[in-house]
């Protein structure tokens, strides 16, 4: 029974690896994906990271030195440039008049608080300016022998407590997900060639016709296309931890690393995704006539998955997800980059939950290759 | 030796096969003859285990396909229409993995299928992957299939269709040899001149049942007609999806 169930897993490894699509689709993704990934989050990181310095136009510099020095060591500065100009800080005519009588001077932003590269910037030039005026404020107090704290009714302090890895978490989050998604697209291709297209090329009915259990048959294909799953799980893994490097993480402040230990957790949580992910197309591809139709009906049923695990991502309604097959492993996944400890008792349940739905898949494909209409697509 | 009692088949409204019985013997070449949608394929389905019988049963060597079909299986070899090749796998390979499913070690596999390769003048093409074969090289890699393991039953559905004169002898001299060796050979078919040549035994079929049986000269002398042709018209009453 072992021996029948070794030839068949051999047969479809063989056949599948000659079969250039099917190869391909699990290459494409596997090489092409953590690249892409690397792309977005440098421009991501360009983005978020103020520069170090910040250059503006500041008009009428010379009606207030004081301020200008202050916000100079702070390091904004005036510049011609034309990217500066994009923030203009301009100085009211009558600053030295006002700050003399100890009334409020004006000074005026001029700058598109639309634009998110410029917001960050824009959130800093004020901090700063509310930093001078307080000061500037608290002076004229002492000066009026008054305590400067009477008007700072509560005195606000920040704790940050992410550490470098839990900011980055949101991230790999996304990278975590395109890990997961892997298992689903590598077999994919390899899945409806052996399903549905073993009916297209008239095979299915004499392969029935030869004295294997359906079990067998079933059993033979789950392996074939878990294996190829798995082997594109590793290969995506391989190629993040190489691309991931080129990524400047310590502009964030933060590192992003794909340690042994991480990969090896990934496998063991991706073999039941696999199991299951490899049942499932199985299952819908058996049900298809054709290839394309197949196809069709594959596209529409991986957005589940697809949907799960961003919404993990995104912690959309984390409490119920945490439990279910995909969101699950993805969340477990997450709190280990993050440093945290892994849910275990969630991570068992959606684990056994993929495993029970890859075991119901697998059942009702045997179940369904007794039927006529699903052998002769009746 | 393969035997049908009384079976009986709706596939959808329409009733295949209506209460058919007959038996094919060992070191017999048996022909299923009858026009197009007479129930031919339905009834090999059957044999196969493929389609369940509404009633009635098939026996393969005495083994009830219903009640233990790995077993009743494990007798058979079948050259299917169409032939189901992959046309990423060469014919050793093919050959050999249908011969390792039909319960074959590995090492004896591959041994039957170097001899089969032999038998049936396959060696030119028998490290070639299958796409792009003519029709006669996928013929004999599925007749290669269907004997590699040595069956004692062969069914055949429609082996000739689309042969040319050299790949029909050849498929003629092989299912002889399996005759001669005391196999029970059986084969479906709607061409006359294929029935003739080659079979001993004729069941003619037409709507799901057996109207006649007998060999070829027989049914001739039952009609009363000089040919198989017109014995043929005469027992299904109409020339009707018949080729000559």
């Amino acid at each position: 029974m072992l021996s029948k169930l070794l030839t068949l897993v051999r047969k479809e490894l063989l056949d599948a690896a000659r079969d250039k699509r099917s190869v391909m689709a699990g290459l494409y993704y596997a090489i092409g994906t953590p690249l892409v990934m690397c792309a977005l989050f440098m421009v991501l990181i360009a983005q978020l990271a103020s520069p170090e310095d910040l250059d503006i136009k500041i008009s009428n510099a010379d009606r207030a030195p004081d301020l200008v020095r202050y916000l100079g060591n702070q390091g904004i500065n005036h510049s011609d440039s034309e990217d500066a100009a994009k923030i203009r800080l301009v100085i009211s005519q009558d600053y030295p008049q006002q700050m003399a009588k100890a009334k409020s001077a004006q000074v005026t932003i001029i700058a598109d608080n639309s634009d998110e590269k410029l917001q960050t910037s824009i959130r800093r030039l004020q901090a700063q300016l509310q930093a001078y005026s307080s000061e500037m404020g608290s002076l004229r107090l002492v000066a009026r022998g008054i305590d400067p704290r009477v008007v700072r009714s509560l005195q606000i302090n920040l704790e940050d407590q992410a550490t470098p890895d839990s900011k980055g978490g949101m991230i790999l989050g996304i990278a975590i997900f395109t890990m997961i998604y892997s298992v689903f697209i590598s077999g994919m291709n390899l899945a409806i060639d052996t399903s549905a297209g073993e009916r297209e090329r008239n095979s299915l009915a004499l392969l029935l016709s030869h004295p294997l259990s359906t079990r067998q048959l079933v059993l033979s294909k789950i392996i074939a296309v878990t294996l190829f799953a798995m082997l594109g799980l590793v290969l995506i893994l391989l190629v993040s931890k190489l691309a991931y490097t080129l990524v400047p993480w310590q502009e964030l402040g933060f590192s992003i690393s794909i340690s042994p230990q991480f990969m090896a957790l990934m496998l063991a949580i991706g073999l039941p995704v696999a199991l299951m992910a490899a049942s499932m197309q199985l299952f819908v591809s058996f049900m298809a006539k054709t290839f394309k139709e197949a196809q069709s009906y594959l596209t529409m049923v991986l957005f589940v998955p697809l949907a799960l695990s961003m919404a993990a991502s995104y912690n959309i309604a984390p409490d119920a997800l945490q439990w279910l097959p995909v969101s699950g492993q993805q969340q477990a996944l997450m709190a280990f980059i993050k440093g945290r400890e892994i849910p275990m008792l969630q991570l068992l349940v959606s684990s056994l939950a993929t495993l029970a739905l890859a075991l119901a898949l697998a059942l009702g494909m045997e179940r369904s290759l007794k039927s006529e209409k699903v052998i002769f697509g009746l | 030796m393969i035997r049908v009692s009384n079976l009986t088949k709706h596939i959808g409204e329409v009733q295949a096969l209506a209460d058919l019985s007959f038996d094919a013997a060992n070191g017999q070449i048996t022909g299923l003859l009858g026009p197009n949608g007479a129930g031919k394929t339905t009834c090999l389905r059957t044999l196969f285990g493929l389609l369940t019988p509404d009633s009635g049963t098939a026996e393969i060597d005495g083994i009830d396909v219903a009640k233990d079909p790995l077993g009743a299986k494990q007798q058979l070899g079948l050259f299917p229409d169409p032939f189901g090749l992959y046309e990423r796998l060469t014919p050793r390979e093919y050959i050999s993995y249908f011969a390792e499913l039909s319960g074959m070690g590995r090492a004896e596999a591959r041994d039957a299928t170097a001899r089969v390769i032999t038998r049936l003048h396959l060696q030119d093409i028998a490290d070639r992957r299958c796409k792009g074969f003519s029709q006669g090289q996928r013929m004999k890699t599925a007749l290669a299939q269907a004997i590699v393991h040595q069956p004692s039953n062969i069914i055949l559905d429609e082996p000739t269709r689309g042969l040319d004169v050299m790949s029909t002898r050849l498929l003629r001299d092989i299912l002889k040899d399996l005759r001669d060796q005391g196999h029970c050979v059986l084969f479906s078919s709607h061409v006359m001149q294929e029935v003739a040549a080659l079979c001993d035994k004729v069941i003619v079929m037409a709507g799901g049942k057996v109207v006649a049986v007998g060999s070829p000269a027989a049914l001739c002398r039952q009609t009363g007609k000089d040919s198989l042709e017109e014995a043929f018209i005469q027992l299904i009453g109409t020339d009707e999806g018949i080729a000559a």
